[in-house]
């Protein structure tokens, strides 16, 4: 165990380290002057580009420079934004950072339960009618570009049956847009929250379910649950102490390396829904040019995935005594 | 000789196409992504106006097709707020989805079977080194990798004319490929890592074989299938990331005809004016997805089973 | 048949069908068997006669694809078994019919702890408490010879040996006193050693209770070994049945004449005549002949056959046959039975070598000295902050070989003694970490990759596995000419030309040069890489297990080919089997191995002989010879092997050795001692008194 744990944490630290230097060079050694693009392009004076590269100590090596910026990150300093004048990167950050949890967690609690019991049905009917019908949805409807079911669930949903009379005494339940101030409590944001973590769960159901699908095909031929049936045991317990247990284990990693998924999907959601998250953050610092927020974005969002996937395999060795633990 | 191993995949790809025919899911899938293609191909031929910003028609006319009638109309998908017809903007648009996810995809394919096919017959810490920096740049999200890129790519001023302008250009084919390299790249690692061991492989290694002749003529044609079903998968998602790229403003600029755009454009506000502007880019973005994934779904099956 | 009183199984007419796309498909027709309480009959087959669907069909389970056709009958004492649902199957599973799974590995949930999966069974047949449940599981693990059965019960079946997790499947179907227990394969895949304590704990277990046993093989030695009635299975359908004894000495089919005929014995050599073997491959399941099943291949083959097929008759001392001819078939044979009905070819005379050690005949080839492959362990986190190094695997560790020009040097142990290690450091498939090469006197490089074409072509493989061993996208005639064009310089016509010949060779007709390897049987398969390997003209040729995943009928036509071409070319083989017979029919030398060393290397008849090494003996003692009146002490051995990383000080074989005389096994290496005729037995006990202790194992008379 201890071996395995020594190994995942020296990938966990390596694997950060790639990232962070792919995220902080790809500033770097794209062609033009960073200091440039930050001052604004082409219009800006060389007095203004010769101001920006000393204070972001562009004029130091480069790998100087990546070591100032680390370091610089893991101390919480940021930077201030441009996009957004007068407020810190951490801070904007911060706040849209609990709210891209809010929505994630809605959509994690809403989806994980659901995909599985989809994928546990369509595995254990393998090729009948309850497979078929389950994969056509994953397949079709679910793996739609979120932009694509967002703008539905806004425009037919919300707009369209949310002006009904019977959504009317529910009211507030039905918002067209999700575009809430970013500071609102939990219990404020949650009737924005469910639309768009309806569609984030749309996006997660397809990758869970069809994993998980194959899974208990995989697991109901194993020889070892043939020997479970021929015990005389109930069917039902076959199912579940020899099939699920071993299919859902996997599961377990594949519902944390699936955070990577939401927050591809959630860039779009929030976008789509204006709602005040990470992602939505990420576009407008993008649009605005703010590299700055944009590193230090992608940043927070690589650490908040690695420590997903370190607990993930973690948790999977505890449970699976399969795993070489010596 | 070479011709034999081709003939030899070719019935390999018989057993796919007759497998695919079995599922009439997975056979609608291709026969739509072939109609898509078509599209993509002969566009400006097949398009009633082939100038997609041709504004000279009335605003705001809403769809003329009568699909009980079976007739198109004027304006089948109706003009948008301009006077473009949505129509003509809707085919024209297949082509440069197609071009940018296609060719965007085969580069990957290309490049990342050769990289995972070198790493998974090299072995030792080279092997090592690359498949876990490869692990490392998966654990960023495709979504973010791109939008950095291409936010960054995008402020860059270049000459016009110049090789940065030209890659400016293509940022997001560029970026397609470059996100999907690793991925390609640990695929064919893997099934070169299986297929390695084999017998037939060592066999080769015994009669003096060069790295080259057996990564090539030995390894490749038993990796091909499994390189199918990921290039298949890889398309769905290119397309599935060109769409969402366009949407969010980062792909195609106005006033091209790029599906995403097109949706974006037409949102808000404006979709209580001219809802078809917005409903039949995403309608075809809709079909072309699942299209394509019906059709890679029966790959993958077919290749399965025949292995 | 001898039916007296109630049988515990009836089964009649019993047709077993396999959908495969949308078409039903009869994988085993008008299966018959009658079972007594404590019988044990015996159901041979090779791979595709339908013998394990038979295995599940009794047992009422079939997968979601295979049905029972209407018309048979499967009656399990007063229970017709047919007609029962699934929940009522399950009450006879759970208590009164067991079944035990080839490959335990397989068959034991990875996750839960063997205790936990024993008690699930018990708890299922009886409806007792923990407590009960527990002491009941205890005395079953005893029963079954499993050492430390508390701690047993606490592991995960990955932490056992593959011995032990067999003995804890069979204890979980006879923890419930089964009145029938149906064994599919069950030491398939186990060593020798560990197959022989299973078949000897079977028995035991079996003669102490009223349960009647379907035991079902592959194996003849087997099944000579353990049953008392025997069905053979072929293409689906019985051939024959009888008693053990009838089967062995009076085949009434031309199959099961050929079967029995074509595994060699244990000191029967090619010195005294080729292996009799069965022409062609059994017929496809979805192409199955109107007539016999078994006419394509059958010596006796008359229009008939073809036209009609035989019923299942009836013989008056209680024997089925299902044949047209088999009244012609009615002579008594020899005790071993060399018919000539697949033709005896006595072999011209082979020089027969006089010394191993001294080099009467034939130069040496190769030379191997002091060969050691360590695999390094990686160091876990304790060593690394100690600066331990841990010690590595010595899977090969010190060997001197030599092998002779034109020769057969067997090298038989059991997995894991490094046996195929040593077979790829000299192909250079794997680097030595130490010891030295020689290939006529000249050194050979460490890996293929520094090797010149010149030794490159002078050394080839045949491997063990023919499913891997071509190329999926080569047709056999690629596959051939590469090495002719490669390793001898042909021009591509003249390549061509030549690997026709080659195909010849190994007589494969020329129209096989242009499929490709899945349209080839698996001995088709291993003929072509023979070919292949043949290609470079090479003077030694490895040959790793080679026939040891085809069936026994393809098995004998692959080693008389592997004897005939040897005789023509003049190669030497380094013939590498855990199955001491395979190599005794082929080599002139044997070399016994065990975790990483040799212990006994001797001319082949005298390996069979005493003076053994006490572990030869224990192998040669654990042959299921096919002859149910050859009966010797066996001599078990445990079935922990030590692991080649922590091995035994002193003799590595002393923590399993039956002879061990003290301490001195413990502390110190053993000599090796010199007995006649160059026969080297590595060990602390004198070879006289070796001689004095043990007695023949394998009677003089087989000997040849």
């Amino acid at each position: 165990m201890l071996q395995f744990l020594r190994r995942r944490f020296l990938f966990f630290f390596f694997t950060y380290l790639v990232s962070s230097l792919t995220i902080f060079f790809l500033l770097r050694i794209l062609p033009g002057d960073p200091a440039r693009v930050i001052a604004g392009g082409r219009e800006a004076t060389e007095a203004q580009v010769a101001e920006i590269r000393e204070a972001l100590g562009l004029n130091a090596s480069l790998p100087q420079q990546y070591v100032t910026w680390a370091a610089d990150f893991i101390r919480g300093e940021w930077g201030d934004t441009i996009a957004f004048r007068g407020a810190m990167n951490r801070d904007l950050i911060m706040e849209r950072s609990v709210n891209s949890a809010r929505l994630a967690l809605v959509a994690l609690l809403m989806s994980a339960p659901l995909a599985l019991a989809l994928g546990v049905i369509a595995g254990l009917f393998e090729n009948k009618l309850p497979d078929i019908l389950i994969s056509l949805l994953t397949l079709s409807v679910v793996s739609l570009p979120e932009f694509v079911t967002g703008l539905f669930l806004i425009n037919i949903v919300a707009l369209r049956w949310g002006r009904s009379e019977l959504a009317a005494s529910l009211g507030w339940w039905f918002p067209s847009s999700s575009a809430v101030p970013a500071n609102a409590s939990f219990a404020e944001m949650l009737p924005a929250l469910w639309l768009p973590a309806f569609a984030a769960t749309l996006v997660m159901l397809a990758y869970i379910s069809r994993l998980t699908r194959a899974g208990v095909i995989e697991e109901l031929k194993r020889d070892y649950v043939r020997t479970a049936a021929l015990k005389g045991i109930p069917w039902r317990m076959v199912i579940w102490r020899h099939v699920l247990r071993n299919a859902l284990l996997p599961t377990v990693t594949v519902i944390a390396l699936s955070i990577s998924w939401l927050v591809s999907g959630l860039v779009v959601i929030e976008y789509v829904f204006g709602f005040p998250g990470l992602g939505s953050l990420l576009i407008a610092a993008i649009e605005r040019r703010d590299l700055l927020l944009v590193q230090a974005i992608a940043m927070v969002t690589v650490t908040v995935i690695l420590f997903a996937n370190l607990f993930a395999d973690v948790a999977y060795a505890l449970l699976n005594p399969r795993v070489e633990l010596a | 000789m070479r011709a034999l191993t081709i003939s030899r995949l070719s019935v390999a790809f018989g057993r796919t196409a007759r497998t695919q025919l079995r599922h009439p899911q997975s056979a609608a899938g291709t026969l739509l992504v072939a109609f898509f293609l078509i599209l993509a191909l002969f566009g400006p031929q097949l398009a009633p106006h082939s100038n997609p910003n041709d504004q000279s028609h009335d605003v705001r006319v809403p769809p003329t097709l009568d699909p009980g009638a079976l007739q198109l109309g004027e304006h089948p998908f109706g003009t948008d707020r301009l006077g473009r017809d949505v129509y003509s903007r809707v085919i024209l648009g297949a082509g440069s989805i197609f071009r940018i996810a296609g060719l965007g995809t085969l580069l990957s394919v290309i490049l990342g079977s050769a990289l995972g096919l070198f790493m998974g017959y090299q072995g030792g810490w080279v092997d090592e080194l690359i498949g876990r920096v490869i692990d490392a740049l998966l654990a960023i999200p495709a979504l973010l990798l791109a939008l950095v890129l291409i936010g960054i790519i995008r402020n860059l001023d270049f000459a016009a004319g110049s090789w940065q302008a030209a890659l400016a250009d293509n940022v997001i084919l560029l970026v397609i490929s470059l996100l999907y390299i690793p991925i390609v790249a640990r695929v064919a690692r893997s099934t070169t890592l299986d297929i390695k061991t084999r017998e037939f492989v060592e066999a080769a290694q015994i009669r003096g074989e060069s790295q080259f002749y057996i990564i090539f003529r030995e390894i490749l044609p038993s990796v091909i299938p499994s390189l199918v079903v990921e290039a298949s998968l890889r398309f769905s998602y290119a397309i599935f990331l060109v769409a969402s790229l366009g949407f969010l403003g980062f792909g195609a600029r106005p006033p091209s005809p790029d599906w995403g755009l097109m949706v974006n454009e037409n949102r808000g506000g404006f979709y209580q004016l001219t809802p078809w502007a917005l409903e039949f880019p995403a309608l075809a973005i809709a079909i072309l997805v699942i299209a394509v994934n019906l059709m890679s779904d029966g790959i993958r099956r077919a290749v399965q089973k025949g292995s | 048949m001898n039916a007296t009183g109630q049988n515990l199984l009836e089964v009649d007419h019993l047709t077993i069908s396999y959908r495969v796309e949308d078409q039903w498909i009869p994988a085993v027709r008008d299966f018959r068997l009658q079972l007594q309480p404590r019988q044990i009959v015996g159901l041979v087959g090779e791979s595709g006669s339908g013998k394990s669907t038979v295995a599940l069909a009794l047992m009422h389970y079939l997968s979601s694809n295979g049905r029972v056709e209407s018309g048979g009958r499967l009656q399990f004492k007063d229970e017709d078994l047919l007609r029962k649902s699934n929940a009522e199957m399950r009450q006879l599973w759970a208590k009164r019919i067991k079944f035990v799974p080839q490959n335990a590995s397989a068959a034991l949930n990875p996750s839960i702890k063997i205790g936990r999966q024993v008690m699930e069974a018990l708890k299922a047949a009886d409806d007792i408490d923990g407590h009960e449940a527990y002491k009941r599981m205890m005395q079953m693990f005893h029963d079954v010879n499993l050492v430390d059965p508390e701690r047993v019960a606490e592991r995960y079946p990955h932490e056992l040996s593959g011995g032990m997790q067999q003995r804890v499947t069979i204890a979980m179907a006879l923890i419930s006193n089964p009145e029938l227990l149906i064994m599919d394969e069950p030491t398939t895949g186990l060593d020798v050693t560990t197959e022989a304590v299973i078949l000897d704990l079977v028995r035991g277990l079996i003669a102490e209770r009223d349960t009647g046993v379907v035991y079902i093989t592959h194996n003849l030695g087997v099944v000579a070994q353990l049953c008392e009635r025997v069905l053979v299975l072929y293409a689906g359908e019985i051939m024959e049945e009888a008693s053990v004894l009838d089967l062995f000495q009076q085949p009434r089919h031309p199959y099961t004449l050929g079967l029995v005929s074509s595994v060699p014995r244990p000191g029967q050599s090619k010195r005294a005549a080729q292996l009799q073997s069965i022409a062609g491959n059994p017929p496809s399941l979805t192409r199955i002949p109107g007539g016999c099943v078994f006419a394509e291949r059958c010596p006796l083959v008359i229009d008939l056959c073809r036209e009609r097929k035989p019923p299942l008759e009836s013989l008056e001392d209680g024997r089925l046959v299902r044949c047209h001819r088999w009244e012609e078939l009615s002579q008594p044979l020899p005790p071993t039975p060399t018919s000539h009905l697949y033709g005896e070819h006595p072999r011209h005379q082979m020089p027969t070598i006089e010394m191993v050690g001294g080099g009467a005949n034939g130069e040496t080839l190769m030379q191997v000295s002091d060969l050691t492959k360590h695999f390094p362990v990686e160091r876990n986190l304790r060593e690394i902050l100690g600066r331990i190094e841990p010690s590595p695997i010595r899977a090969v560790d010190g060997v001197d070989l030599q092998l002779r020009a034109g020769q057969t040097l067997g090298l038989v142990g059991e997995s894991g003694s490094g046996k195929t290690t040593l077979a790829r450091l000299i192909i250079g498939l794997e680097e030595r970490s130490g010891g030295s090469l020689q290939l006529l006197g000249l050194d050979v490089r460490n890996s293929v990759r520094e090797r010149s074409q010149d030794v490159l072509s002078k050394l080839q493989m045949v491997f063990q596995n023919p499913q891997n061993s071509l190329n999926p996208y080569l047709s056999v005639r690629q596959a051939i000419r590469r090495p002719l064009i490669k390793l001898r310089g042909l021009s591509a016509e003249a390549a061509d030309a030549e690997a026709l010949a080659l195909l010849a060779r190994v007589n494969l007709r020329a129209e096989y040069a242009e499929r490709y390897p899945d349209e080839l049987s698996g001995g088709e398969k291993q003929r072509v890489a023979i070919a292949r390997a043949f290609a470079s003209d090479p003077d030694l040729i490895i040959c790793d297990e080679p026939v040891s995943a085809l069936d026994v009928s393809v098995q004998s036509a692959v080693l008389n080919l592997l004897a005939a071409l040897q005789d023509d070319h003049g190669s030497a083989y380094l013939f590498i089997s855990h199955n001491l017979s395979v190599v005794g029919y082929l080599a002139d030398t044997i070399a016994v191995m065990y975790l990483g060393q040799l212990f006994e290397v001797g001319e082949a008849r005298e390996l069979f002989q005493p003076p053994y090494h006490p572990y030869t003996e224990a192998l040669v003692s654990a042959i299921p010879v096919p002859d149910p009146l050859h009966a010797t002490e066996r001599i078990l051995l445990s079935d922990d092997l030590p692991s080649a990383q922590n091995l035994p000080s002193g003799c590595r074989f002393h923590t399993r050795c039956p002879r061990k005389i003290g301490e001195i096994c413990e502390t110190d290496e053993p000599p090796w001692r010199q007995g006649g005729a160059g026969h080297l037995i590595r060990c602390h006990i004198p070879l006289e008194e070796l001689t004095a202790a043990q007695s023949d194992l394998i009677p003089l008379d087989e000997v040849v």
